[in-house]
């Protein structure tokens, strides 16, 4: 009876929305008003649909109702009932299930902010939108279908042991759907704009402000799939460029890339385009992202959920691109560029090379992930790409982009004099010497360590000074600035974080009896002269697994970690080696990466109110 | 119309989306091993009982090598499978079962319990077992008369696996 | 140990000076960085707690402690592992493309900031 209802509701929306996403393109075409309110009705009945479909699947999951496919798989009277609630994202049924309800809420989100603007636009932005919900809807009726009616059992298996491990995994998963879900709003933004062949002045704030929330999350997410990793795979390490991470980090760049040159195209109306083609790569990179995840294709450690919904998502991707690159032919050129560059020698300039830079790391990382795919599909060979790849490419590029944060800012827009060069590289300089120089006493001698030393305190000075430029007043006028000022702030941290914390690690490994295991908290800590704490690092044999699982131990604090992980227990010998790890500096990837978050929100949250009355007065003059 | 944007986006597209389809349905931890086709590693190993097996002096007759190991559980499953078939067929091929990174008191413990029909050989720290690329216990390799490996099997092994590779390395 | 001994005679002589102390340590951990675990997901043989992982840094050490060069050692663990087993890929290729796209995304980049900004003079 509950499954019925969940299928009755999700074929529902697989109607709604082909018939929304339908009524929204015609109605683009006619530029009818009459066809746009009707595309945001059937936006909005897809958002319900959602919501109740939901709402159905966790009162089965809470009523322990196992005649429900997926309450079946996941499902069981013996967990806390909050993780029976979070079940409903703990396998991939639900996941694509709750996938639907996080599009629902930012379509009808995006509908409603909307409502009385961008008239031009809007139908063709809701066919877009209506049209992924399409197939998202189709997932769910069908491959990945959550509601299938099975003979009731008396209990059921409960969600993976994983997602119970550790806090991290429950709340990592929402917010990389808040991220990766959220990008279809620019996208059909970006769609929306080559659609009309027009991408006017107004309709810049709704593609940026659509842009910067889910970046936002995505930007949280990839932080908290790196500390999880950290915390629980035992290796002392938070990124290894599995494939899963890098699915993660690509639309990250892309959007960063996009988030980068929609300044310029506000300021100077150039590179139109280049920002629709970055915002639909951004979506575009989410969909490839999924199929990574998803379709059991790549290796990691991140995808423990594995399906036959590969195909699909593939499918899709592949119409995708082919609708993005078609139209991106066809319209670009319509989207012609209203101003200038005055000098490449300028902030503006700057632009231009940091999304360079962004998109050589979207590639470079892109073909590292699918080069050994693409090498056994050519000629049967089997190769790896792993860490010394990607570090080996990617820490250039990244120290490059450090000093992009420093330079950029610090330049004028327009034309920068001579003198205005030496005054903007001179002074700061001085400051990355000083942090190269403290970096250099505290025992960083990796070359590429004391160059993001001397960039990231360059980069932090030039920040710092633009932060503080124009005094109390900005607190209200620029907040936009400010903003993106903590996130670059941020960013140098995260930046520094990341080079010292992988550079400046010590590592010790002990070998144990087990009755002086309480020795290897008394081994750590006489360093320090007294008892800093205990920790218990674990090691859990899973019967369906090959190789016991480890899970590490961490006491962190602001400068360095402590950090045990069991390496192998040695059952013949009786004894236990013990990986001792002091990593300074991990904590503040974490707290820098929220610093980013939350420049993020200051940059988006005060924009949205004035927005609605600017644009509110601009565009109303319906064609 | 855009032609650069044409042609840039439709490479992208077609290799993208060739290179995944090509990868769909592929076994993203299955690992080719390059020693198929190829002459045996020599090994030269220590019985449980004490005896020295040298791989070189076994040609002319075709060798099954399994590597194993008391803590690995699908080992439990096919090790009932390996000494059945052993015990039939064990006078045309030699069977060789190598631990690596176990102790002897186990070993000797699961032998007594399950059974054994062929010998055990111990490779301390696993030297052998690099030699032959492997990756996760249980590993069977097949080798025929001339000393080359014909095939090698990843998982719990079974009488139908077994059997139609034991007959590539009776060919 | 005379097996191991013949095990290690099929690769040519070693081509290095034998390591020892901290040197062997640091060098055991740096060139089993380079290979992948074969039974874990991408993570090195320098990472991995899991049992091939520390045999084959077990082997590494050896080596390294009898002289062996990095590229003999990975030599090694290629014959057995094959290709898969390198974290750093030797194919030419995927060192190539992203140089060029680098070069490709440069030209792209000038001709944009010419085409934009205003005849010079």
């Amino acid at each position: 009876m509950t499954a019925a209802l969940g299928r009755f509701l999700i074929l529902a929306s697989v109607f709604v929305c082909a018939a929304g996403s339908m009524i929204g393109f015609a109605a683009g075409k006619k530029r009818s008003l009459d066809g746009l309110q009707m595309a945001r009705r059937f936006a909005y009945g897809f958002a319900v649909l959602m919501i109740l479909a939901t709402g159905v699947m966790e009162f089965a999951l809470l009523t322990h109702d196992f005649s429900v496919g997926y309450v079946a798989q996941v499902g069981s009277r013996e967990v806390p009932t909050w993780v029976t609630i979070v079940s409903l994202w703990s396998s991939l049924e639900g996941s694509i299930l709750f996938w639907g309800l996080v599009l629902g809420l930012y379509i009808a989100g995006a509908t409603w902010l909307t409502r009385s603007q961008h008239v031009d636009y809007m139908p063709y932005a809701i066919g877009t939108w209506l049209g992924c919900a399409t197939f998202f809807s189709f997932l769910i009726a069908g491959p990945a279908n959550p509601f299938v009616s099975v003979p009731a059992a008396p209990d059921g298996p409960g969600p993976n042991p994983l997602l119970q491990n550790h806090m991290l995994m429950i709340i990592h998963p929402p917010f990389l759907y808040l991220g990766y879900v959220g990008m279809t709003i620019p996208f059909g933004f970006a769609c929306a704009a080559l659609l009309r062949g027009r991408l006017g002045h107004s309709f810049l704030r709704p593609l940026r402000a659509s842009l910067m929330l889910p970046w936002i999350f995505l930007t949280i997410a990839i932080m908290l799939g790196g500390w999880w990793a950290y915390e629980v795979l035992g290796w002392g390490g938070y990124w290894a460029w599995d494939p899963v991470e890098n699915a993660s980090l690509l639309p990250w760049l892309t959007a960063t890339a996009a988030l980068h040159s929609a300044v310029v195209m506000e300021r100077r109306g150039v590179l139109k385009g280049w920002t629709v083609t970055l915002v639909q790569a951004s979506f575009l990179l989410t969909i490839l992202g999924t199929f990574m995840t998803r379709s059991g294709v790549f290796n990691s450690v991140h995808s423990f959920t594995q399906s036959s919904i590969g195909p699909a998502i593939l499918v899709f991707l592949a119409a995708a691109l082919v609708f993005s690159v078609v139209l991106l032919a066809l319209r670009v050129d319509s989207l012609e560029s209203e101003g200038k560059l005055e000098s490449p020698i300028s902030r503006e300039g700057m632009f231009l090379v940091n999304n360079l830079f962004f998109v050589l790391l979207t590639f470079t990382i892109l073909i590292g992930t699918i080069f050994p795919l693409a090498v056994e599909a050519f000629n049967g060979k089997q190769m790896s790409v792993g860490r010394p790849y990607f570090d080996s490419m990617v820490v250039p590029v990244g120290t490059a982009l450090l000093f992009l944060i420093g330079v950029g800012p610090a330049l004028p827009w327009g034309r920068t004099t001579r003198q205005q060069a030496i005054r903007s590289l001179l002074l700061p300089f001085t400051s990355g010497v000083a942090v190269a120089l403290i970096g250099f006493a505290a025992g960083a001698r990796n070359p590429w360590t004391l160059v993001t030393l001397l960039f990231g305190g360059y980069a932090a000075w030039v920040t710092f000074v633009e932060m503080s430029r124009g005094g109390p007043r900005v607190l209200r006028r620029g907040r936009r600035r400010i903003g993106a000022y903590i996130v670059h702030a941020g960013a140098v941290i995260v930046f520094v974080a990341i080079a010292v914390s992988s550079t400046m690690r010590t590592s010790t490994e002990v070998r144990l009896k087990p009755n002086r295991q309480s020795t290897i908290a008394r081994f750590a800590v006489t360093s320090k002269g007294k008892a800093v704490t205990t920790l218990e690092p674990r090691m859990n044999q899973y019967a369906a697994m090959r190789e016991p699982i480890g899970t590490p131990d961490v006491h962190s604090t602001l400068t360095h970690d402590l950090y045990l992980s069991i390496m192998n227990i040695d059952p013949g010998n009786q004894t236990v080696s013990v990986m001792m790890l002091i990593t300074p500096m991990v904590s503040w990837i974490w707290i820098a990466v929220l610093m980013m978050g939350v420049g993020g929100v200051v940059a988006l949250v005060p924009r949205r109110q004035r927005v609605v009355r600017q644009a509110l007065q601009e565009d109303i003059v319906p064609a | 119309m855009n032609r650069t944007v044409l042609i840039v986006g439709s490479a992208i597209t077609i290799a993208l989306v060739a290179v995944l389809f090509l990868g769909l349905g592929k076994d993203p931890t299955a690992i080719n091993s390059p020693l198929v086709g190829k002459p045996a590693p020599p090994f030269a190993l220590t019985s449980l009982g004490g005896q020295r097996f040298d791989i070189r002096q076994l040609r002319g007759k075709p060798v099954i090598v399994n590597f194993w190991a008391t803590w690995c559980v699908p080992c439990y499953q096919e090790h009932p499978v390996l000494v059945e078939n052993a015990r039939t067929i064990g006078g045309d091929v030699q069977f060789l079962g190598v631990v690596f990174n176990d102790s002897e008191d186990k070993i000797n413990a699961f032998l007594r319990e399950r059974g054994s029909a062929y010998p055990t050989l111990l490779d301390q720290q696993g030297k052998t077992a690099i030699e032959y690329g492997v990756g996760g216990v249980p590993e069977t390799f097949f080798i025929n008369r001339r000393g080359v490996i014909v095939a090698k099997f990843v998982g719990p092994m079974t009488t139908e696996i077994l059997q139609s590779n034991l007959s590539k390395a009776l060919q | 140990m005379i097996f191991l001994f013949f095990l290690l005679v099929a690769l040519a002589p070693p081509q290095g000076r034998p390591l020892s102390g901290t040197a062997l340590e640091q060098r055991t951990q740096e060139v089993s960085s380079l290979l992948r675990c074969p039974v874990c997901q991408g993570m090195s043989v320098a990472d991995s707690p899991s049992t091939v992982a520390l045999d084959m840094k077990h082997q590494v050490r050896d080596m390294l402690a009898r002289g062996y060069t990095q590229e003999q050692i990975l030599a090694y663990f290629v014959q057995s592992y094959g290709q898969f087993v390198l974290l750093k890929p030797e194919n030419r290729l995927i060192w190539i493309l992203p140089i060029l796209i680098l070069i490709a995304g440069a030209i792209v980049v000038v001709t944009t900031a010419r085409k934009l900004s205003p005849p010079a003079g």
